[in-house]
């Protein structure tokens, strides 16, 4: 061996790659068991409550009830898949296998941990939305070409909602407190996003609420690329609070894992 | 930049009230072995935390940290890039079999996937673990876990190893296996820092060591030297004393030294006939006359009773 070369620090985005590289590899080595659940997901909604209440309710609105149920679960299927990976993911990563603390051994900071393991929430949540897209298609649920743009909303959502977690789990210190997280905050924001009803005829106050979870913001936007007719101006403000939000929520999620790694 | 490789002076860490580490200060040469002994909650592992940046000092008074010319605060990452870090505690990739582990580490230092296997190939044949390439962490033994963790610490060819504890808990097959291959690399001109509280390992591969307890530093030296200097050549065990049991004998005689502990009476000295003779006055048949090692010293310079943090 030879003890005597140089050494360079890789560049902010090979540390970061590498981070992303280390989750895919990992994701990809149980292939077959992380396959199947992002497509038997969204055939199960779309059985259970497509053909449940689809029997009784064609329309919500002007849309139909399949189209408005699928242009939904797109991202409530990014939205779960990014918060499993950065709420009980990352705790087993840090507290339990300590492959965090493995890694700090290597020329990488908390921050390209962080923002590489975020980058890979993302993916999954793109991934996890194409599957649901490919179901849709097979089906002729979702036959709008520009319906493929909802997997970029799928990597938007699974980054804002894999900073919102990952802060979460910057300041849990029982794995069992995520159930609070998973019932108290990500279960209500499934109802009332819009995603499997739409938001205008609930009261005012509601739909105030409605307006301020992230959820609903990524749900509006997936639903232009779906369904005909739903472009408009106002998508930039749905697009500008998902940049705030992943801005303060990362921010908070990376002061809280350094605070939690270097003592 | 000085020509040590590691200086470090007015050291001071603290949580909350406990003085982890109390003014620490050393200086460790280019291609040295040097080693850092304590008891647990001596604060050597605190130290070489601060060393790679995993553990930050205390700001006042201001620390002097020189690792090859960086401080950790603003080169955390150029120190890590030309050091190898074997923490106290295996954190392999369980998720990842054996080789894949050391993959995905090389990719952290931006090696080049032909170079990284190449090295991989080099570093499970020097840590004797070849065949064990395509198995999962979880199957391999504490010794082999070992193994892997300081092979993976070796893929960046480092030229300064920080190894916490390189041998707790293992066999002494595998000991001295890791302190073969400590003595190699030192050889090829790596600095090797580490922590233990095997007095045999500081023995067989310290250049230099320190003596930490409670956060400073108590003694340094090399190792033979630091015996010499500070504790007799030969010691005797009397088992079933506590050192009350003679009346009319004064312990306190010319050329010995006694310490007791709990029901085992330690009589220190020069000669080894004395220690007999000593032995014969006081007519005593359970004893076990030895040459005092390193833990004699430890035990002297760390004492005998446990601390809260042990």
């Amino acid at each position: 061996m030879n003890f005597n070369n140089t050494y360079s620090v890789p560049a902010w985005w090979q540390r970061i790659f590498s981070v992303w590289y280390r989750h895919e590899r990992v994701y990809n080595s149980n292939f077959l068991s992380n396959a199947f659940p992002p497509f038997l997901e969204p055939l199960i909604m779309l059985w259970g409550l497509g053909i449940g209440f689809g029997a009784y309710i064609q329309t919500m609105g002007a849309i139909n009830y399949l189209l408005f149920l699928a242009s939904g679960i797109i991202m409530t299927s990014s939205m779960y898949t990014a918060a499993f990976e950065c709420t009980y993911g990352t705790f087993i990563r840090l507290e339990f296998d300590k492959v965090y603390d493995g890694m700090l051994g290597a020329p990488l900071s908390t921050n390209d941990m962080i923002i590489g393991e975020v980058l890979f929430a993302g993916t999954k949540g793109a991934l996890f939305s194409l599957a649901v897209l490919i179901v849709t298609w097979l089906f002729g649920i979702i036959t709008y070409p520009w319906s493929l743009g909802a997997v970029v909303i799928g990597f938007i959502c699974g980054i804002m909602f894999g900073t919102l977690s990952m802060w979460i789990t910057s300041f849990t210190h029982n794995i069992n407190h995520f159930n609070f997280y998973f019932t108290g905050i990500l279960s209500p924001m499934f109802f009332f996003s819009g995603a499997v009803f739409p938001l205008e005829n609930l009261p005012k106050s509601l739909q105030m609420l409605a307006q301020t979870i992230p959820l609903t913001h990524v749900v509006t936007l997936a639903r232009a690329f779906c369904v005909p007719g739903h472009f408009k101006m106002q998508l930039l403000y749905n697009l500008l609070y998902c940049v705030i939000f992943i801005l303060i929520t990362g921010w908070l999620a990376l002061q809280g894992i350094r605070k939690r790694m270097i003592d | 930049m000085s020509n040590n490789a590691v200086s470090i002076k007015h050291l001071n860490k603290s949580y909350g009230k406990l003085k982890a580490v109390d003014d620490l200060n050393f200086t460790v040469q280019p291609a040295e072995c040097f080693g850092l002994l304590g008891p647990n909650g001596a604060g050597k592992t605190t130290t070489m935390k601060i060393l790679y940046g995993k553990s930050q000092p205390d700001a006042t008074p201001t620390p002097y940290i020189d690792i090859f010319g960086h401080h950790p605060k603003q080169d955390a990452l150029v120190i890590k890039s030309f050091s190898g870090i074997v923490p106290q505690q295996d954190n392999l990739d369980t998720e990842l079999n054996v080789r894949d582990n050391l993959y995905i580490y090389s990719r952290f230092y931006g090696l080049s996937g032909s170079d990284a296997l190449k090295r991989i190939a080099g570093l499970l044949d020097f840590m004797e673990l070849s065949e064990k390439a395509q198995v999962k962490i979880r199957e391999l033994s504490g010794g082999m876990q070992r193994r892997l963790t300081i092979a993976r610490a070796l893929i960046n060819q480092p030229r300064l190893l920080i190894l916490d504890e390189p041998t707790t808990g293992l066999d002494p097959q595998v000991r001295h296996l890791i302190w073969n291959k400590l003595r190699e690399l030192k050889e090829q001109g790596v600095t090797v820092l580490l922590t233990t509280h095997y007095m045999e390992e500081a023995f067989q591969i310290c250049d230099r060591i320190i003596i930490m307890d409670k956060g400073r530093k108590m003694l340094e030296g090399v190792p033979r030297e630091l015996m010499k200097a500070n504790l007799e050549a030969y010691v005797m065990e009397v088992y079933g004393a506590d050192g009350h049991n003679y009346p009319g004998i004064t312990l306190d005689q010319p050329g010995i030294r006694c310490e007791t502990y709990q029901d085992t009476l330690f009589v220190y000295s020069d000669k080894q006939d004395r220690l007999v003779s000593f032995a014969e006055s006081l007519s005593l048949s359970d004893y076990y006359i030895r040459q005092a090692n390193l833990e004699d010293l430890f035990l002297k310079v760390t004492g005998r009773s446990l601390n809260e943090l042990q």
